[in-house]
């Protein structure tokens, strides 16, 4: 014992992982006096032997049974496989962390503070604190995944256990209390990570090589945490099947004010990097004023708006009230002249409104700022559906309230731009993509009432699959080129009998139906084109298709389910 | 006990299919046809296709000319391959 202290004094000079491993095994078994250099060889033989007389004492230290394993190469190894090895072996030793980068530290200080209290009679003490996580870590022997899972669990009872424990500090005396506390900390911090990282939970860490000094810090940092990462815990798994289903790019949404709360809600989706900036911002600039708010993101709305200036003009004409209140309130500064005039003109006619409305689009509009990729298709949906409700009246200075009704989603986007409103949702989209189809609304607007109910509807139904086109598209796109593509979509090709997509299909559709002798196009027929196009094959079937790439309300609809009093919907 | 064939009021649907678009584009081009009910729904689904189709393909040309920005004849010549495609 004596020899085994002198061994453990000698090696304090040298504080590397290894030889605080040694310590780790040494001090544990006393009875073979090792010398560094000498310590393999002689480990070969004695712990076989001591191992037989040990396993018969549950009490022993953690790394007695290790030298079975380790003993063979323990210069060859690596801490990390030694302790692995010890993990492995020990069935009372807690397994909690897969990774041995945990273990070099928490035991060589339990090691040391053992030996400066007289080591054997202190570890003996500490083993029996140790029992209690190490019944629990048996069960976390389980393959690696399980680990997360139970680790949940172990680390609960352990925190139990470990927190009245590890509240005293270290080199108190209590290194048992520490180890059990240091035991059951280092499996929470991976807890935590994996977990607010939901990508990434089922992938084992990576693995980097011990720094001993940076790794005493974190075990401090973390041992001083332990309440923090047991509630962080909860709420990052709350907003893990939340974050798949809502952070879903939705190009479609109601342009309703009902909008609202659901924009509300979608701020935890968000990645927690973006919603706690979203959060933090949101409460900032609540209070803040417009100026401010305009402000403090002036690269990104400037940048997307310098390139409508002309299109600014045309359109602020358009859209009065609401989009100059919130304008004029906002950084006219970062925006040009000409437009600002305009918006401070329109600022005084109702300043009322447009504060509601700078404080909803404010708010809105810091959050969307955040969400900028998750957001582009909805605003795009609700400035348009919109822009084709406001458009119906040709009179600009219409009833503030359908405006209002109107701008609300459209404010609930980013940034307001200082010159229209209908920019209020463009900056966040990389170009005008919107543009084109909104130059058009005004067009036929202005020329007569009479085409206006016919060609709204048409408009907003067409601009819903160019919508989609720059969302399928992930890339940013010229204006001639969503033209393009509403062009290829509906309209007849002038040059040559090239008939457009909708065009096609109707015709192949009314093909297929005569083909069955029907006057009606029925889903088979639908089955039959998509078959033809190759859409459908014999791996994948119209159902899988649905299944991908409709909502659920119309999968309900479309695929035929069971129900109960045996009673099938849709009925066949 | 079946799902009633309209959706609920409060129920809020992402990524809503145009039927009335739909429904008016097929009564305009055949008006000696009909549409059923279920069929604007698979006609949507289509759509869909079709663009996310036409998007790639496009986006695919951007690529090939290592432009940043899809442009009219990236999004012309996709349309040309996709329509042929879905001629069916």
């Amino acid at each position: 014992m004596a020899e085994a202290m002198a061994e453990s004094y000698n090696r304090d000079s040298e504080p590397t992982t290894r030889t605080l491993l040694r310590r780790v095994l040494d001090t544990a078994d006393t009875r073979t006096p090792r010398r560094r250099r000498s310590a393999r060889v002689r480990r070969l033989s004695s712990p076989t032997k001591m191992n037989v007389r040990r396993r018969s004492h549950r009490a022993r230290s953690i790394g007695r049974l290790a030298h079975v394993h380790t003993s063979g190469n323990l210069e060859e190894q690596t801490p990390r496989t030694l302790l692995k090895n010890i993990l492995l072996t020990a069935p009372e030793s807690s397994v909690m962390m897969p990774e041995s980068v945990v273990k070099p530290v928490p035991t060589p200080q339990v090691v040391q503070s053992s030996r400066r209290e007289s080591s054997r009679g202190s570890l003996e003490l500490q083993l029996p604190e140790l029992e209690p996580p190490t019944t629990l870590a048996l069960g976390l022997l389980a393959p690696g995944r399980r680990k997360q899972r139970q680790r949940l669990s172990v680390f609960q009872q352990g925190m139990d256990q470990g927190l009245p424990l590890s509240q005293e500090p270290r080199g108190n005396g209590s290194a048992s209390s520490l180890t059990s506390s240091l035991n059951l900390t280092f499996a929470t911090p991976l807890q935590p990570q994996s977990v607010q990282r939901p990508g990434l939970a089922r992938r084992p860490p990576t693995r980097r090589a011990v720094d001993v000094g940076a790794f005493l810090q974190d075990l401090r940092d973390t041992s001083l945490a332990l309440a923090s990462p047991g509630d962080s815990l909860r709420t990052p798994v709350a907003t893990l099947p939340t974050d798949t289903v809502l952070e879903d790019t939705q190009p479609f949404s109601q342009p309703l004010i009902g909008r609202s709360p659901s924009v509300y809600h979608s701020l935890p989706c968000l990645s927690h990097t973006e919603a706690e900036d979203a959060e933090r911002a949101v409460s900032h600039r609540i209070q803040s004023s417009g100026p401010r708010l305009q402000n403090h993101n002036p690269g990104k709305p400037t940048q997307l708006l310098a390139g409508k200036a002309k299109k600014v003009d045309a359109l602020a004409v358009s859209f009065p009230n609401n989009s100059s209140a919130v304008s004029g309130e906002d950084g006219v500064e970062p925006l040009q002249d000409g437009v600002g005039e305009e918006a401070e003109e329109r600022m005084e006619e109702s300043l009322s409104v447009s504060k509601v409305m700078a404080t909803t689009g404010t708010q809105g509009s810091v959050r969307m700022e955040k969400s900028k990729g998750h957001r582009e298709m909805t605003e795009a949906a609700e400035a348009k559906e919109p822009e084709g409700s406001s458009g119906a009246s040709p009179e600009l200075a219409s009833s503030t309230t359908e405006f209002l009704q109107a701008r609300q989603p459209q404010f609930l986007e980013p940034a307001p731009p200082p010159s229209t409103a209908v920019l209020s949702s463009e900056p966040l989209e990389p170009l005008s993509t919107r543009l084109p189809p909104r130059a058009r609304t005004p067009g036929p607007r202005a020329r007569t009432p009479g085409p206006r109910p016919r060609q709204d509807p048409h408009k907003t139904g067409l601009s819903h699959y160019v919508k989609l086109f720059s969302f399928y598209a992930k890339m940013p796109m010229e204006k001639a080129a969503l033209e393009m593509v509403e062009k290829c979509l509906f309209y007849p090709n002038p040059f040559g009998s090239l008939d457009k997509y909708f065009q096609h299909l109707c015709d192949d559709l009314e093909v297929f139906a005569a083909h069955a002798g029907r006057k009606t196009v029925r889903p088979e027929d639908l089955e039959l084109l998509m078959r033809r196009q190759g859409l459908v094959n014999d791996q994948v079937s119209l159902h899988v298709l649905v299944e991908r790439h409709l909502p659920l309300e119309y999968r309900q609809l479309l695929i035929p389910c069971a129900f109960s009093g045996n009673s099938v919907f849709p009925a066949q | 006990m079946a799902f009633s064939t309209t959706v609920s009021q409060r129920k809020h649907i992402k990524r809503k299919a145009p039927r009335g678009f739909l429904k008016h584009v097929f009564k305009r081009q055949k008006p000696h046809l009909r549409l059923e009910t279920s069929g604007d729904l698979l006609v949507h689904l289509n759509c869909l296709l079709f663009v996310r189709r036409l998007a790639e393909e496009s986006r695919m040309n951007a690529f090939e000319s290592k432009c940043g920005v899809i442009k009219k004849e990236h999004v012309q010549a996709a349309a040309k391959v996709i329509l042929k495609k879905s001629r069916g």
